[in-house]
């Protein structure tokens, strides 16, 4: 066994870590837009799990890429809207900073908004293609992945699959109502490694693969060990 | 559904062919540069005479060194709630057609999950199939006259077929427009029903979705291909992309030997850039218009072009599409025009991985899985910006969207002189395919349907 394996085990966690996985499945809403104006009227009527869709599990669904990929409201703004500034406006909400829907879902209204004001004609150009709203029914699963240890835990970071790793790092603000993540929360609380968590938040999701975010979680915590 | 049907011959051949550990071949670009001399080409490659027997379909296990342990895991985890549920597929053919090749994989792979997955095909006499094409070509916009004898033959082998089948799984899933009234048998039953529509909506004969309209709203559930199909109606719609099968014979890997054979055989060089199409001879497919764009960029890169397609044997405009693309490309021995029967997969697979670039030129589309077979061969794709396309291509993430036929060369010259952006392009649509667009997604997406379905009814 190497020496940070051996560190990493002699640190025993409080409470064991369960790996969990969530799964989703997409439904098809009525609302759709063709106009930027359509888009504002749709942000602020459709259901919640369709602001949670197009964000949140949007980043899941495009985990692969590093850069140009956001969320799909400024990505249409860009491809079928063709209004780059309006675009990466919507691209910059980093959904780390909301801890509800709600409150993402206003940030977005609150973008669109300001910039019809500015923009009134612009309002209702029809875009190049149709922005539909679709939604996402969650199913939460477990995993065969259970940290006791350290040496547990980085090896089933290593192991559960990127849906996994959405789960814990990028969805959990949401379920736990704080500005962090389950890793980071598991880490402060059980383990007593504060500032591993803080670093682990740190991690910038949106100039990463979701498996560089993997490689980066698990490189703080055997480094914090040693 | 024409879609569906370039996702057919997926037939086995007698051809042994291992795995290479790197499957992505693509050739680097070069400058434009005198044509080396070339032996006499073939323009046709070697190919069975008749379709080779089927093979037996993959296990969940052989999945795992595809999309890892985990996933297949999770699969393994969803389906525990489901064991011992029962589901029945039902559609109109048993072969032949997207849907059944689709189902050839489905049907096994959740039965090993443990949920009881049995497939039942309607019968009908011709007058019943050919009601039922004109209800197709109508459903995708065609004009037609709906007529009170064509509403009789359909409803009478849909009642036919009711009589005749049972209905005791849990959860019945109707396939396309053809069967869609057995749902009638729904109060005698207390399963679940859903309607899977694989079929283009988007813009359908009033008339004839007037007929099916009342049908589908008795279902629990549809589930449509894209978010544009979808129709307004009072049940949950779903959306399931369609899938490829990476295990199948049209998109597995391959031995070197193998594409250099094929190539070999079909005259192309591969020490200089092939940019290929695959598809039927038809326009919307847009033939002529890829050749034009391959003229205009060989002016500055050197470079093949392969047209790979079929359906001009059985198919007169398609004859008629293949003349008219012979005579664009008269007699450039870099242009090389494939005419291939439906059950050359392993020879569409050899040609794709044998391209630097791969083009689907499409005018119109319904999802384009010729896009999802390139794109999971890791190769840099341009691809128009029609129907499905845009799902899967990502402008310049995961490949390139084009408008027109200059759009189209200046991409094809611009990614075969940036073979670094083009690799790149490359690796990220492989990735978005495996994310989104694999059987094994689809098998996902069906436990979770199973779920919600099964939760719906505890409610």
């Amino acid at each position: 066994m190497t020496a940070p394996a051996v560190l990493i085990q002699q640190r025993t966690p409080v409470k064991p870590f369960y790996f969990n996985t969530s799964a989703h499945l997409l439904r098809i809403t009525r609302f759709k837009a063709n106009t930027l104006e359509e888009l504002l009227e749709a942000l602020r009527q459709c259901p919640e799990d369709s602001i949670f869709q197009h964000t949140f599990r949007t980043l899941q669904e495009h985990h692969f890429l590093r850069e140009g990929f956001s969320n799909d409201f400024a990505h249409w703004a860009l491809s079928a809207c063709n209004e780059p500034g309006l675009a990466e406006q919507l691209a910059s909400v980093d959904v780390r900073e909301y801890t509800s829907i709600e409150e993402l879902r206003n940030r977005f209204i609150q973008i669109v908004e300001r910039f019809l004001q500015r923009n009134s004609v612009i309002g209702q150009r029809v875009a190049q293609e149709t922005f539909y709203f679709c939604a996402s029914n969650i199913v939460v699963l477990p995993t065969s992945f259970v940290a006791h240890t350290m040496h547990e835990f980085t090896e089933g970071v290593r192991q559960v699959s990127v849906h996994s790793i959405h789960h814990h790092f990028i969805e959990a603000r949401l379920r736990i109502k704080l500005m962090s993540n389950d890793f980071s929360q598991w880490l402060h609380e059980d383990v007593g490694l504060t500032e591993t968590a803080r670093a682990l938040n740190r991690i910038d999701i949106y100039t990463m693969t979701l498996e560089d975010v993997r490689l980066q979680i698990v490189r703080i915590v055997e480094r914090a060990l040693i | 559904m024409k879609e569906t049907q370039e996702m057919e011959s997926l037939k086995q051949n007698a051809q042994s062919v291992s795995t290479v550990s790197d499957p992505y071949q693509a050739t680097g670009a070069v400058a434009a540069s005198p044509t080396p001399v070339q032996p006499e080409r073939r323009r046709t490659p070697r190919t069975w005479e008749i379709p080779p027997a089927p093979v037996p379909p993959p296990h969940l296990n052989d999945y795992k060194k595809i999309v890892g342990e985990a996933e297949i895991d999770e699969l393994q985890f969803l389906a525990r709630d489901l064991k011992g549920k029962t589901v029945k597929m039902v559609n109109s053919t048993a072969v032949g057609g997207g849907v059944a090749e689709m189902l050839n994989r489905l049907v096994p792979l959740l039965s090993e999950l443990e949920v009881g997955t049995h497939w039942d095909v309607i019968t009908g006499g011709n007058d019943f199939f050919e009601v039922t094409k004109a209800f197709h070509n109508a459903l995708h916009g065609s004009e037609y006259e709906l007529t009170r004898q064509a509403q009789e033959i359909f409803l009478m082998y849909n009642e036919q077929n009711r009589e005749r089948m049972q209905f005791t799984e849990d959860v019945i899933v109707v396939h396309d427009p053809q069967p869609a009234a057995l749902v009638r048998a729904r109060e005698k039953t207390s399963a679940r029903w859903v309607w899977r529509c694989h079929i283009d909506l988007s813009n359908p004969h009033p008339q004839v979705w007037g007929f099916l309209r009342p049908f589908i709203e008795q279902y629990d559930g549809a589930i449509f291909s894209s978010q544009s199909f979808a129709r307004q109606l009072p049940i949950p719609q779903y959306l399931f992309y369609p899938c490829i099968d990476p295990l199948s014979e049209k998109n597995k890997e391959l031995d070197d030997a193998f594409i250099q054979k094929v190539c070999d055989e079909s005259g192309i060089d591969r020490s200089r850039p092939v940019v290929t199409q695959v598809s039927r001879f038809d326009r919307l497919k847009d033939p002529v218009g890829v050749v034009q764009a391959f003229k205009l960029a060989r002016k500055y890169v050197d470079c093949q072009l392969v047209l790979a397609g079929g359906g001009a044997s059985d198919d007169p405009e398609g004859a008629i599409v293949l003349k008219e693309v012979k005579e664009v490309a008269g007699n450039d021995p870099d242009i090389i025009i494939l005419d291939l029967p439906p059950w050359c997969a392993l020879e569409i697979n050899a040609l794709q991985r044998a391209s630097t670039i791969i083009v689907q030129k499409s005018i119109k589309e319904g999802f384009g899985l010729t896009v999802t077979e390139a794109l999971w061969k890791g190769k840099p794709t341009i691809g128009g910006a029609v129907g499905g396309i845009p799902n899967q291509i990502i402008h310049k993430l995961t490949g390139m969207l084009v408008h027109s036929v200059e759009g189209c060369a200046y991409q094809i010259r611009y990614l075969l002189t940036h073979p670094e952006f083009a690799g790149q392009l490359g690796k990220s649509g492989r990735e978005h395919v495996r994310e989104n667009f694999l059987m094994t997604t689809n098998v996902r997406r069906w436990m979770l349907l199973l779920r919600i379905l099964q939760a719906n009814r505890g409610n």
